[in-house]
């Protein structure tokens, strides 16, 4: 019974397998070409909110 | 919207900064990526680029195509989200005639004449400068007027306006006047600044370190245990560095002193017991207000340490230099920088200058001795 069901799966060789793997490595680095980081400045002189005044 | 016209690189570690100057934003590209933008700003086809590419990492052309065209689609693309702002025609207000609060602030030989319509307008303003408060001066060098009507602040420089705030803004009004403040003290216009720095800067007479770091983090208190211990407190909070020197310049404010920071300071300064206690419901912090031991508010020094302070209880000290690019991340959205080119690459330049550290501590003899370290390139 064991055997019959590994007789059943798909068998690739170690040279395949890395070939797959690879090919999808390759569009990882693509993936991480697209990822990038937006950075903001503030729009004007700011002060930080602990100094005096709370509103009016 | 970012545009492809007037964008400036700079490789910094392994990333390239890429500044655009259309909506003043630094993004952090990998190198190629930061390539690929050059290409296609220099007028190279997609279909090149994309070949070129498909063959550095051996993808198919297709995906590469599609890559390219997303990633212009997604920088140059992107609509800005609209903010919703009020937008109302103030050029017609009067300045009023009298004024309840006339303060003169003389900061080294420079004297101001700051009027506040009534208590609120001089709360907002004259606790972090209190200090510099003469009553025997008689002539003025410049004049400032704040004043609420409808519900929006104004200020005045020298009977003319320079701008207008709502009761959500008062942050932003804050910094344009001491903007305004330091225009006037150090003799710069603005296109003259490089950027201000929410910070604390502490010198030694001869260059200055900026502490950075969340609020609650311990930069305040840091700077006033250093003050007491041979240190000059140059800028707490607003730190503003030019473009000709690049140097830190002297910002007169006080030191704010959370009432958690009160049993650290106390045996070093015990005028803090008797000073004005200024209780913000809203933001649920309770403030007193420190004297900067800085004698000379024209000074200016060389900076090329940024050190991102942490406070943490019973932590043994650690200091190391971190990545700029990590440093970076956590500068700029805390940060005004310029929006002028010019001004932008002296930006990049100077940053990629800096040592950049992560500070943690919890005894204050420590970090102390680290900071002078710091100082003698001991590190």
């Amino acid at each position: 019974m064991k055997n019959k069901i590994d007789k059943n799966q798909e068998e690739i060789t170690r040279k395949d397998a890395i070939k797959k793997i690879g090919n999808y490595g390759k569009y990882a680095a693509l993936t991480a070409l697209g990822t990038y980081l937006v950075l903001s400045p503030q729009k004007a002189q700011a002060a930080s909110p602990e100094t005096p005044g709370t509103g009016f | 919207m970012n545009s492809k016209t007037n964008i400036l690189y700079k490789t910094t570690e392994n990333k390239t900064i890429t500044w655009f100057e259309s909506s003043n934003k630094y993004l952090i590209l990998e190198h190629t990526t930061a390539d690929i933008l050059k290409s296609l700003n220099k007028g190279i086809s997609v279909n090149k680029i994309a070949e070129d590419l498909s063959k550095k990492l051996s993808v198919p052309v297709d995906a590469t195509i599609d890559f390219i065209k997303n990633l212009e689609k997604k920088i140059y693309g992107a609509k800005e989200k609209n903010e919703t702002e009020e937008i109302i025609d103030y050029k017609d207000i009067k300045v009023p005639k009298s004024f309840k609060f006339i303060k003169y602030y003389k900061v080294n030989n420079v004297v101001f004449k700051i009027s506040y319509l009534s208590e609120k307008e001089l709360s907002l303003v004259h606790p972090k400068f209190a200090h510099l408060v003469n009553e025997e001066v008689v002539n003025f060098d410049f004049e400032f007027d704040v004043f609420i009507n409808n519900d929006v602040i104004f200020l005045f420089v020298d009977k003319k306006q320079i701008g207008s705030w709502n009761n959500k803004n008062i942050h932003y009004f804050q910094g344009k006047f001491s903007m305004e403040f330091i225009q006037k003290i150090h003799q710069k216009d603005e296109n003259e600044w490089m950027g201000v720095f929410h910070a604390s800067a502490v010198s030694n007479e001869k260059k200055s370190i900026l502490f950075l770091g969340d609020s609650g983090n311990g930069k305040s208190t840091s700077l006033a245990l250093l003050q007491a211990h041979g240190f000059t407190c140059l800028a707490d909070d607003f730190v503003p560095i030019d473009i000709e020197k690049r140097e830190v310049y002297s910002f007169p404010a006080c030191i704010s002193i959370k009432k958690s920071s009160l049993e650290t300071l106390l045996p070093i300064y015990p005028e803090l017991e008797t000073t004005a206690e200024y209780n913000f419901t809203r933001l649920n912090k309770i403030v007193r207000y420190l004297k900067p031991n800085n004698n000379n508010y024209f000074s200016h020094l060389p900076c090329n340490d940024l050190v991102f302070i942490k406070y943490v209880k019973d932590s043994d000290l650690s200091c190391k230099k971190i990545a700029k690019i990590d440093a970076f991340q956590q500068l700029i959205p805390d940060s005004w920088l310029s929006p002028k080119k010019e001004n932008a690459q002296i930006f990049l330049d100077w940053f990629a200058s800096l040592n950049c550290y992560q500070l943690t501590y919890s005894k204050n003899e420590e970090m102390l001795k680290t900071v002078s370290k710091i100082f003698d390139n001991d590190l």
